[in-house]
């Protein structure tokens, strides 16, 4: 039955009923009833019309549809009438819903919304395996081996490499870095995007000497200003001169990297020069992932590799010996792996919110409900079955909880750009959070299963008053017996344990974010500006980089208000790394057995500068320049690895570290440093080596520059001394070491900051419940109460026995919750630093915490019962 | 007394009541008002319902598809009516429920009257 067509229907047959009457009408008139008698006499063999209707109804099947909205217009009715009520209920179960929302549509942006490549279930990582440390460590590819996985594998469609890096290119006059990936000429192919303009890279643009430039969208619209004829042109960037491939659509995005690449570049530009990285085993840098064969499985894929992986550790046992074998992962799970934890946390956390929202609305529909027992009674009592009742209370939760939802969206809404100011930018594809279609649906379940969650107890509850006693007595001394009591108080002993459960887990993360703001990075980050200096490779020769560097340094510490400048290359915190292979003279081992630790550079002045402490020897001087013997400092977790027992100072390591003038030079050690914090503050200190820069012109190192204020003043002086030496240099990344800091806590930040929030929601509705729950106790209990005080009962009696009962509910609720954080705060020690998950103090704390505002809360309705007029009460009861 | 036994027979037909119907509508389509006469003439008004409950029954065997209805102009009359027809479907169905009610009619005959059968 259509639903449009009842109106229709009904009609027709009203018009059919009416027409049988007066045809009966007649008949009897024709027999000689007078007009008058004839009408009721025909009423009388026709039947009751209204019981007709409803059978004829029930014949069409639209009887429930019709009882449905019937209960649901009641509901709306009742809902309206106690409209208090009804705005507490909703307005509650919108901040759980509102928050769970927000969590959801942070799960779906990042972790459930497919890549937006076609057949992006078909898109895997793809890396080599380093068998020389214990555990799954994964290891990037170098171009050869990443060249003959291309050729020799069976299984999947097309491997792809990228890898990142910078340029510098003159825009508009000025001199900018750009954030540029090296990609191999398939690179687009294999995600199954294609340029909107131009072209896609060819195979001999990985060649030396074809160098070829894709554009990025933005970037062809803010500087060529979407010119249609860019295509076939050529620019330059980095000295060298790049043939415009193609531009790419707005929306494509690969890597999913926080700034997105401005442009990608072929391989030529790695093809190039004397010994290019094409040709380097050992420079594993890459960025791999493929497109799988149509049914293929990942496992599958993965073995496949391996072999291939396996023979070349045989055939270059120099570079491959530990990448005997090959991990592949799906794209999807590889770039969401690391955020897992933190959203199945905080997840978890907001559906223990969503659960006490539901909790404290059943223990308010129940009080509110109790009052309604006569009505209840009265219904059963002309014939409303058990079922009818249940079905009419549960729709009234259920209209609730939609109402609920609804707000419950509004409000996640402004919780979702809340959160996207708040979260840490390494979390990938976040920025496309907000609300769509799942989203809603998943607001929808959630309405429903928490209206019949929260409305399921008191249906139950209510749905049991027998008639005649409710009758009787009359509605208002009606307490609703001892179990619907032992229900109310289970409702807010539950209450109290979740929001136990999450306050301890709140106090743990707060505590062990407090541990990770106290780290000691090794390093003072005050008044310490740093900053990047774009000298395109090649464009210096050896002696002439370190010059420029040297008189830039000059130059800077001239500068007023500058206490110290150096430079020096890894900077803490800046993710940027390099691992590379050693050997100590006198321990002579195989060149695939050589060990690797974290490398570094320095000009001289950049521990102190940083304030890095001096343990054994000395600092880098100008002694150890181009004219020097080969030097290098180590750090105390080097000593503490290698040279246990022995003296550091004068032993020799050859580093595979070099420039064109130091290539492998054995280097003496004349220098103990102390341990920094290079990956972050939770991250264990390494053991790490430094070579002087003149001696190892690698890269391009951060300025670090230490200030007497505040350190973001001098930027600009820093940029124009730059400029005064060279005009064509970007000076880029500048930030000062607190911004470094800050951002290396930002996940910690972010989680803690959610988690006290919900913990605080948790705390506040607990704490209403058991007001609530009281209030409406010393209401029930006026009558015993008054009578009490009438025989001599004290008001601080009744005061102790009204806060005594509260702390007795919270107590309970206290110690259930401890239990259950003991069993839960284990899934939390993964990101707890130096915190356990049962933290004695945090679980005294919190324990103390919410005893305290339970007492609070109680005492409100205790004070009201203390003043009660006994007179009064015994008379108007 | 009497209000009981109309109770009664009123169970009775509520059984077979769509089966009167159907049989009825054999002779060609009619509105309810003919039908309710029919049954009550041909059964020399002992099954004297109240009319007003065939529409329940009419609705629930076009629900079923074993009739259609339409409102049409009663040829003797200037005003329209609604007519119920037979279907195909409504006839196969005639007949199952007759000989379903031939069988259960000699059931119990065979019951009641053990005699009658033996002779």
């Amino acid at each position: 039955m259509k639903w449009w067509q009842i109106r229709k229907r009904d009609a027709d047959l009203d018009r059919e009923l009416q027409s049988d009457l007066e045809l009966e009408e007649g008949e009897q008139r024709e027999r000689g009833v007078p007009a008058e008698e004839a009408r009721y006499a025909a009423r009388r063999a026709f039947g009751n019309t209204t019981l007709i209707r409803e059978q004829v109804h029930e014949a069409w099947g639209w009887a429930r549809f019709e009882r449905f909205w019937q209960d649901i217009r009641y509901a709306l009715r009742r809902l309206r009438r106690s409209a208090g009520f009804s705005i507490t209920a909703v307005l509650i179960l919108a901040i759980g819903i509102g928050a769970t929302t927000a969590i959801f549509s942070l799960v779906n942006t990042v972790l459930l919304r497919p890549l937006p490549f076609p057949q992006s279930d078909r898109l895997v990582w793809i890396n080599q395996q380093d068998h020389s440390l214990p555990g799954v460590v994964p290891e990037a590819l170098s171009y050869p081996d990443y060249f003959d996985w291309r050729a020799q594998n069976h299984t999947l469609e097309g491997i792809a490499s990228y890898s990142d890096g910078s340029a510098t290119m003159e825009l508009k006059g000025v001199p900018q870095r750009l954030d540029v990936r090296t990609v191999s000429s398939n690179f687009f192919d294999v995600l199954g995007a294609a340029p909107m303009l131009g072209r896609d890279f060819r195979w001999e643009e990985e060649k030396a000497g074809n160098r070829a430039v894709m554009l990025s969208y933005s970037f062809w619209q803010q500087q060529f200003g979407s010119s249609g004829d860019i295509v076939g042109r050529s620019i330059a960037m980095d000295g060298h001169s790049y043939t415009v491939a193609g531009v790419m659509p707005r929306q494509f995005m690969f890597p999913l990297d926080n700034p997105e690449p401005a442009l990608w570049i072929s391989i030529a530009d790695d093809a190039d020069g004397k010994e290019p990285p094409t040709v380097q085993r050992g420079f594993d840098g890459l960025g791999v992932f493929g497109r799988l064969r149509p049914g293929v499985t990942v496992a599958q894929a993965q073995a496949d590799l391996s072999v291939i992986a396996g023979n070349l550790a045989r055939q270059y046992p120099d570079n491959n010996k530990q990448y005997s074998s090959a991990l592949v992962e799906p794209e999807l799970a590889h770039i969401t792996g690391d955020t897992r934890p933190a959203l199945r946390m905080l997840s978890g956390a907001v559906s223990l919110v969503l659960l006490l929202v539901c909790a404290n609305v059943g223990g308010l529909l129940l009080a509110h409900g109790s009052r309604r027992h006569g009505e209840f009674a009265l219904r059963t009592a002309i014939g409303a079955s058990r079922a009818d009742i249940v079905r009419q209370l549960l729709i009234e939760s259920l209209l609730v909880s939609l109402c609920g939802g609804a707000v419950g969206v509004a409000l996640a809404f402004g919780l979702i750009r809340a959160m996207l100011r708040l979260v840490p930018q390494e979390i990938p594809r976040m920025g496309g959070a907000g609300i769509d279609g799942n989203v809603l649906l998943f607001v929808l379940v959630v309405s429903v299963a928490a209206g019949l969650l929260f409305g399921a107890f008191p249906a139950w509850r209510l749905s049991r008053s027998a008639p005649v006693g409710a009758l009787r007595e009359g509605a208002r001394s009606i307490a609703g017996g001892k179990a619907q009591h032992r229900l109310q108080n289970g409702l807010v002993i539950a209450q109290t344990a979740i929001g136990m459960v999450l306050l301890i887990g709140s106090g743990l993360l707060m505590r062990s974010f407090i541990r990770i703001l106290n780290v000691d990075p090794g390093f003072d980050s005050k008044h310490l500006l740093t900053s990047r200096i774009g000298i395109p490779p090649g464009k210096l020769k050896h002696d002439q980089h370190y010059l420029f560097y040297q008189q830039l340094l000059a130059r800077v510490s001239a500068l007023p208000g500058v206490e110290a400048a150096s430079a020096g290359w890894p900077l803490p915190m800046s993710a940027s790394h390099a691992s590379i292979s050693f050997n100590i003279q006198g321990r002579p081992v195989a060149k695939g057995d050589e060990p690797a630790e974290a490398a570094g550079v320095a000009m001289p002045g950049y521990f102190e500068a940083m304030r890095i402490p001096l343990i054994a020897g000395r600092f880098f001087g100008e002694q150890d320049g181009l004219a020097g013997p080969p030097t290098i400092i180590v750090n105390q977790a080097f000593v503490k690895k290698y040279f246990p027992s022995e003296n550091p100072i004068g032993q020799h390591i050859q580093a595979r570290i070099g420039d064109d003038v130091f290539e492998h030079p054995v280097r003496e050690v004349v220098g103990v440093v102390g341990d920094i914090k290079g990956r972050g503050l939770t991250a264990d200190t390494e053991p790490q080596y430094f070579l002087p820069y003149a001696q190892a012109v690698v890269t391009n190192p951060y300025l670090v520059v230490r200030t007497n204020g505040d350190p973001a003043a001098i930027q600009s002086a820093i940029a124009s001394a730059v400029h005064e030496l060279d005009k064509s240099v970007p000076v880029y990344q500048v930030s000062t070491m607190e911004d470094y800091l800050s951002k290396s806590a930002a996940q910690p930040r972010f989680q803690t900051f959610l988690v006290t929030c919900f913990a605080a929601i948790a705390l506040v509705l607990a704490a209403i419940g058991l007001y609530g729950l009281l209030s409406y106790m010393v209401v029930q209990r006026t009558l015993e109460i008054g009578l009490r005080m009438a025989l001599g009962a004290q008001r601080t009696d009744v005061l102790r026995m009204i806060v005594w009962r509260g702390l007795t509910l919270a107590l309970i609720g206290a110690a259930s919750g401890i239990a259950l954080s003991v069993m839960l705060t284990r899934l939390l020690s993964g990101m707890l630093f130096h915190v356990k998950p049962t933290d004695p103090l945090t679980f005294a704390a919190t324990a103390a915490l919410l005893l305290l505002v339970s007492v609070a809360a109680s005492s409100v309705p205790a004070y009201r019962a203390a003043r009660l007029d006994p007179m009064t009460t015994l008379r108007e009861q | 007394m009497a209000k009981q036994a109309q109770q009664q027979r009123t169970a009775l037909l509520q059984g077979t009541l769509d089966m009167l119907i159907l049989r009825t509508l054999l002779y060609g389509p009619s509105h309810g008002h003919q039908i309710g006469k029919h049954i009550q003439r041909t059964t020399n008004d002992f099954l004297q319902m109240q009319h007003g409950s065939l529409y329940p029954a009419l609705h629930r065997l076009e629900q079923r598809g074993w009739v259609v209805s339409k409102w049409e102009t009663a040829p003797d009359r200037n005003r329209e009516f609604k007519y119920y027809r037979l279907t195909e479907k409504g006839r196969k169905q005639l007949l199952v429920e007759e000989s379903e009610w031939k069988q259960m009619a000699e059931a119990v005959a065979r019951v009641l009257w053990p005699a009658a059968e033996e002779s």
